[in-house]
Formats: structure tokens, sequence, C-alpha cells
């Protein structure tokens, strides 16, 4: 019975990030339609920021997160330049292998510099126990810290102009332009703002489980995963897809061996697709 | 010094290699109400991008207010006053009448005047006012023309030009956009209109430009095209 809680607070709490992970990936299709491919490598890049400003400057991972966003948003909105802008317009195929490209490249870096050891935070908050549960607390900051900034986005997103726009150029990019919107700077701010969200999100499961320079393509996975369950171009979408995805992984580890997880995961990715391509959260 | 707010001196411009615009004329007056009329493929709607900027301009000039913008983008034309009611409507479809009206003042210039421009576009469509909540994607062809109106005139234009308002929409629709373009030019509203309904763009315009084969054919008074017996038998089938 303490098992089955457990999961289930274990399961909101890592599905909360997972939704957040998953939320860049969202966010940069829907304004641009562009996959992008680097999502994860950005991610194991938080991961090491995280880890670096964690043992270097002895800041724990919860107060860089926002010096983590702002490097993410910088590192995205030249990503874009270099990378997108000049294939934006032509065939999905173009975007797909300029962002593969991206992807090997800082993987390709960082397993030169970094190697592919595994490495972890241990920033000792210690857990919480209500009865036999015992939940570490770092879990706890990394589940409200995915709300925070997913509510962060979306009030940036309706209330403010520089949001609204975003959300105009995603809905129409030459009608936009003729209000006065600057849509290139909209997109690459669009293109740093998924890439900062990608880096959050490692910077926050970078400190409760460990990882190698790799391991972003896992959580890239994942984020596929949670954007088909939840739609593509629906944030909050991502957030319960992120959510499902969790619950799933730590109530089914109880009965069947880790391993088959990823396999699970990907099967219901297919009957997804198969049954309800455009999501079981569409919108309105 | 004329009182031309728009001055377009042998403009070319077309797609790729193929060139469209050969060496247009066009000059728009302040507060009055200009019109280009042509049949289908006479250049106009690249005329339109070409002044918007969504087109490059490969020879000539476009002055608006005295500066030549033929290099600008889109975005900065926008922020000087110059806006376009697209053709096709173009509206955020997945916003609000509200959200459409509001992006509509997106620039600086226009911010500061938000409040004044939006009582303006309500005492113009008294309907909008009721659909404030609605999304612009689930109106009807004539509401979303009224948005579409309503979201230009929220960006302070000093020259609002209209691409097609006419297209697609029932004929009393039609009669309905061209009653609020003929309300407009009464408040001092200045304009460049560009249509297909030739008949009706002459009965309320000033002046008129004729445009075939991506040349200006014949200009003048509005009143004198009319009576005009090339335009009468080509435009008006009289």
């Amino acid at each position: 019975m303490y098992a089955w809680i457990a999961a289930l607070i274990n399961g909101i709490l890592v599905g909360l990030v997972y939704g957040l992970a998953a939320i860049g990936l969202n966010l940069i299709w829907g304004v641009m339609k562009v996959i992008n491919l680097s999502h994860g490598a950005f991610i194991a890049l938080g991961m090491f920021c995280a880890y670096f400003i964690f043992h270097f400057a002895g800041i724990n991972p919860f107060l860089a997160v926002i010096l983590i966003l702002i490097v993410g948003l910088i590192l995205g909105m030249i990503s874009y330049f270099i990378v997108l802008h000049r294939v934006l317009d032509a065939p999905e195929l173009s975007t797909l292998l300029s962002t593969y490209s991206l992807s090997l490249i800082i993987i390709g870096l960082g397993t030169f510099i970094f190697t592919t050891n595994p490495r972890a935070i241990d920033i000792g908050l210690g857990s919480i126990g209500i009865g036999n549960i015992y939940i570490p607390i770092t879990k706890i900051l990394t589940g409200l810290f995915s709300i925070l900034f997913t509510i962060v986005l979306y009030v940036f997103l309706y209330k403010t102009w520089t949001g609204k726009a975003i959300r105009a150029v995603s809905l129409n990019r030459a009608a936009a332009e003729f209000m006065g919107v600057n849509s290139t700077f909209i997109l690459s701010l669009s293109f740093g703002i998924g890439v900062g969200l990608a880096m959050v999100a490692g910077c926050l499961i970078a400190a409760i489980f460990p990882f190698t320079i790799l391991s972003g393509a896992v959580y890239e996975l994942k984020s596929f995963v949670i954007c088909v369950l939840g739609g593509l171009g629906s944030p909050i979408g991502a957030l319960v897809g992120g959510l499902i995805l969790g619950l799933l992984e730590n109530i089914c580890a109880l009965k069947i061996p880790v391993g088959y997880i990823p396999f699970i995961e990907f099967v219901i990715l297919v009957i997804i697709l198969l049954v309800k391509p455009t999501g079981l959260i569409t919108k309105r | 010094m004329t009182d031309n707010i728009l001055e377009i001196e042998s403009l070319e411009s077309g797609y790729g290699e193929v060139q469209i615009l050969w060496g247009i004329n066009l000059h728009v007056q302040k507060s009055k109400l200009t019109t280009v009329i042509g049949s289908n493929g006479s250049g106009k709607t690249t005329l339109m991008k070409a002044i918007m900027g969504t087109l490059p301009t490969w020879n000539g000039k476009i002055i608006f207010e005295g500066i030549d913008i033929s290099r600008l983008p889109p975005y900065k034309r926008a922020e000087q006053g110059l806006i376009m009611v697209p053709e096709g409507r173009l509206l955020f479809h997945d916003m609000s009448v509200y959200e459409n009206l509001e992006m509509g003042a997106f620039t600086k210039r226009a911010r500061a005047h938000l409040k004044k421009n939006l009582e303006f576009v309500f005492s113009l469509f008294p309907r909008l006012k009721e659909r404030l909540d609605q999304k612009a994607g689930t109106m009807s062809g004539g509401e979303r023309q009224m948005v579409a109106i309503g979201r230009g005139l929220m960006g302070s234009p000093k020259l609002l030009i209209f691409d097609e308002p006419s297209l697609g929409l029932a004929p009393k629709l039609v009669l309905e956009v061209f009653e609020a373009i003929e309300k407009l030019k009464k408040e001092g509203v200045t304009m460049l209109l560009v249509e297909q309904n030739v008949h009706l763009s002459l009965a309320i315009s000033d002046y008129g430009y004729v445009m075939a084969e991506g040349k200006i054919k014949i200009e003048g008074e509005a009143r004198d095209l009319k009576e005009n017996d090339e335009v009468k038998k080509t435009y008006l089938g009289i």
C-alpha cells in the first residue's frame, strides 16, 4: 500500500518535470512548425550547467535555474540564426536535418569534453517522511518549480505584448508582420524560450537523477511521447501528458522490470498515433 | 510640398525572376480615398505586396511621408503608419476578437491610442463589442471582415490599405464593407483601395488608377474615370 502511494506521489512530481521538458519542444513546434531534434542535447547541456555551477560555485540547481534559463534563452536565440533562419521556409526535412546536426555538434563536443561518465548532484536536502513514505525534498522542489515555470510561461504568452506577438506569429506570420511585429525576432525568441525551458528541465532533472551527456536523448524521446499524448501545440496538454507518463513509469515499476518501461511507453505512442493522432487533449 | 502621403515612382517588382510590375507611378493624397482597379492578374495584389514590403522593390522608390521606405521590412513600414487590411482577412483565428484588435495596436505609436481607437472601432462596428470574447475563427465572413478592418484601424493608420475587401463576401455584405469605407472617408482617414468591384470602388473614391499588365493604363478623378469610354467598355461592361 505504502509503495503504491509513494509511486503515485513520485509519479506526479517526476511527471511535472517531464511535462516541462516537453513544453519547450511543444512551443517551438507550435510557433515555427519545427521539430527540434536538438531538444535532448539542450536538456543534457542544462544538466551539465547545473552540475558545474553546483561544483564550482556551490550554487544549488534550484537557485541556478534562473541563470540557466537566461543562458538557454541566449544560446537558443543564437542557434536560431545559425541553424534555422535560412531553412525555415524550406521543406521540413531541412529543419529536421539542421536541428539534428546541431544536436550532433553539442553531444559530440560534450562527449569530448565531459566524457560519458555518469554524474550526479547531491544537494543533500534529505526527505520528508509521512508514515512509511519518504519523498526526497529535491523531488518536491522539482515538481513545484516545473509548475511555476509553466505558469510563468502561460502568463507571459497570454498577458504580455511580446507573448501575444508570439501567439500571433504562430497563428499567422504574415499578418503579424503587417501589425508591426518583427517576426524574425519573435521566431528567434520563441526558439530561445524553447531551448531555455529544455535546459531548465535538464537542470531540474539533474537534481534528482544521475545523468551523462547522452541522457538528453532519453528525455527527448519522452518529450515526443508526451507531445503525442497531450497533442502538439498545447502547453497544458504537455503538462498533462507528462503527468500521465510520470505516473505510468512509477506505477509500472512496481510490477514490471524497469527495462520494459520504454517499450511500454512506445507501444502507447504507437497506439495513440493509430487511434487519435491529434493527441488526447485537443485544443478547443 | 505636396500633400501626398504616398508617392510611388517607377516601381518595378515581381516574384523570383518573373517581373510583374513595370514602372508604376502612383500617388495617394492625404484624407482622400484613392483606388486601384483592374482585372484579375493585372498586378494589383503584387503592387500591394511591394508597397507593404512582402515583395522586394527591384527598382524605383516608395516614398511614405517624404521618406523612401522601399528597403524597409514590412513591420517597420507598419511602425511608420502604413497599415494593410490584407486580402483574405488573415485574422488570428485562434485568438479572441479583442485580442485580434489588440494585436492591431501592437506598434508603440498605436498602443498610446489603444482606448481611443477601440472606441472608434466600436462606434463603426457596434456588433464587435458584443463579440469581444468570441474566437475570430468562428465568426461569419462579414464579421471577420469587420474584425480585419477594425484591427487595421487599431494601428492608428496614416494610410490604410484595403486589398480586395469584398472578395468572397455575399453581395449584401459587400455593400456593408463599402458603407464602412465611406464612413471612414467622412472621418478623414486616408485610404488606398484595391478592388475588382470597379463600379462600387469608383462610386466612393476620389481618385483612381486603372492597372493592366503590370502598368498603370489610365488615371484620373474617379468621376471622370466612370465616364471614360475605355473603362466603361473593359470594366463596367456598358
